[in-house]
């Protein structure tokens, strides 16, 4: 992990995300580099929103005639300059229009006790913008209104930070404690980030619990969740909990009905992926636990992956069109198709 | 005869095997957002044209006693063939949904029974015809004893 501040490694996270891990790890424990990060990332995403301004066919042929020309003439005439100038002044503008424009701020109710929100305690409402913090002590709660498309409910003993307030990202950080979401809107619009990854809203209702270290659990009650880090994903639905874990990201979800014996085995699995494990799962698994089957077969070892497979398929029909080799081979459109099949018995 | 009666009982399972009928999910397997708080959804099996296909659902319910009856929405969505129902006959009482779909020159019913932690799969019923009045008390009254034991 990075020991000093990265401010010179924001940009290229944001772009390319470029050293991934390490910055997220940092920026778990730095409260100075995530709020820069915030402002890094506001400025790229408002020069992305601004409009393209096609230059007019006639400029290029001043551009030509000033190269051409003599070299003694001034390289900007003084109309040239100005225009220069109003031109700067008018992206500047809309810049700083986008930005205070998309950063709103939310309302927060307190719930009970005295929250704080920002640097301040409120016994009944307050409004947090993108950087502050909201925080619950053990006699406390509040609950933040997400813009217009839902709210999250802050449990006692929990810390959370709003890190982004636009119409198309609604996203806060949860150091610590639990949050309760509940989500109207397309999916992809509300994200909250921890230290062992993200919960990508698919349209739902779920609560997350997490401690300083990124480990945890994810309950959804309605609809879907992603629990994203590094490329790995739990699509965890309703009726289902996947726990988290540090610098592991998500692990491997199943049914709160599941037999008390597949959820130890998915959770000893998850913590050391071994053969015993995962002969428990596949042992105990019913038609509604091919959730937890499936999102083993990226992570069971190739020399298992038939295993899982096979017991899918008597557990229940294969589609047509699912061909055990790509299944193998984790042909991505392949799975999916089979999730989608699948999906219909959870 | 018994062997007429065991090759007529096959044949007719294989036709049901293959014919229109419909499969019930949870609404994840809509995969569309705005469907996440139906009661269930479902989608039509065997049926060349999905998008064609005419769908009707109705609550049937015992409220304190009384036998209630209410017409539900269906809900089509972006995928041809694939529907969702809300719960809009009320809190209160035991109830099932009753599907009647019509594809082509086929038919098909389902008994859709609704617990307080959402749709019963196991309990489902499913027809090559529409569902008969007695099939649909028999399940409310499967319903009603369950609850009271």
């Amino acid at each position: 992990m990075f020991s000093r501040h990265i401010s010179d490694r924001l940009a290229a996270y944001i772009e390319e995300a470029r050293d991934a891990n390490l910055i997220e790890q940092h920026l778990a424990e730095c409260e100075r580099c995530r709020a820069e990060y915030v402002q890094v990332r506001t400025g790229i995403d408002a020069l992305q929103h601004l409009p393209l301004a096609v230059a007019p066919a006639s400029i290029w042929n001043s551009i030509e005639s000033a190269l051409v020309g003599s070299p003694k003439r001034p390289v900007f005439s003084p109309w040239k300059l100005g225009l220069a100038t109003i031109a700067a002044l008018i992206i500047v503008g809309g810049a700083y229009w986008i930005i205070t424009r998309s950063n709103a701020r939310w309302e927060v109710d307190g719930l009970a006790g005295s929250p704080v929100v920002g640097t301040q305690h409120i016994s009944r409402a307050g409004r947090v913008g993108a950087g502050e913090w909201v925080e619950t002590d053990a006699r406390s709660s509040a609950r933040i209104r997400i813009g217009d498309i839902g709210s999250v409910v802050l449990s006692p003993n929990t810390r959370a930070r709003v890190l982004a307030t636009r119409p198309q990202e609604h996203r806060i950080a949860l150091a610590h404690g639990e949050i309760q979401a509940k989500i109207s809107a397309p999916p992809r619009l509300f994200f909250v980030d921890t230290a062992s990854g993200t919960a990508v809203d698919l349209g739902c209702e779920y609560s997350l619990y997490t401690e300083e270290n990124g480990s945890g659990l994810m309950r959804v009650t309605r609809g879907w969740v992603s629990f994203q880090r590094n490329g790995r994903e739990s699509l965890v639905p309703a009726g289902a909990s996947c726990r988290t874990r540090p610098h592991a990201g998500a692990g491997t979800p199943y049914f709160d009905d599941a037999s008390e014996s597949l959820r130890r085995a998915v959770d000893d699995f998850d913590e050391k992926p071994g053969a015993d494990a995962l002969t428990e799962i596949l042992a105990g698994a019913r038609v509604r636990d091919t959730l937890t089957l499936w999102h083993l077969l990226p992570r069971v070892a190739a020399a298992d992956r038939g295993r899982v497979y096979d017991r899918i398929a008597a557990l229940t029909p294969v589609p047509a069109g699912i061909s055990k080799e790509k299944v193998l081979n984790l042909d991505s459109e392949t799975l999916t198709h089979w999730k989608d099949e699948l999906a219909w018995t959870w | 005869m018994l062997r007429f009666a065991v090759a007529t009982s096959v044949f007719a399972a294989v036709a049901m095997a293959d014919g229109f009928t419909f499969t019930i999910g949870s609404p994840v397997a809509a995969q569309e957002a705005q469907f996440k708080t139906a009661a269930f959804a479902f989608r039509t099996e065997h049926c060349a044209e999905p998008a064609k296909s005419q769908i009707t659902a109705t609550a049937e319910g015992i409220v304190h006693g009384a036998r209630r009856s209410v017409a539900l929405k269906v809900a089509a969505l972006q995928r041809p063939g694939v529907y969702a129902v809300f719960q809009t006959w009320g809190d209160g009482g035991q109830w099932v949904v009753v599907l009647k779909g019509e594809c082509e020159n086929e038919t098909a019913g389902a008994i859709v029974p609704i617990g307080p932690k959402g749709f019963i799969r196991e309990s489902s019923k499913f027809f090559p015809r529409p569902a008969k009045g007695p099939e649909v008390d028999a399940s409310l009254k499967s319903l009603v004893e369950g609850e009271s034991k």
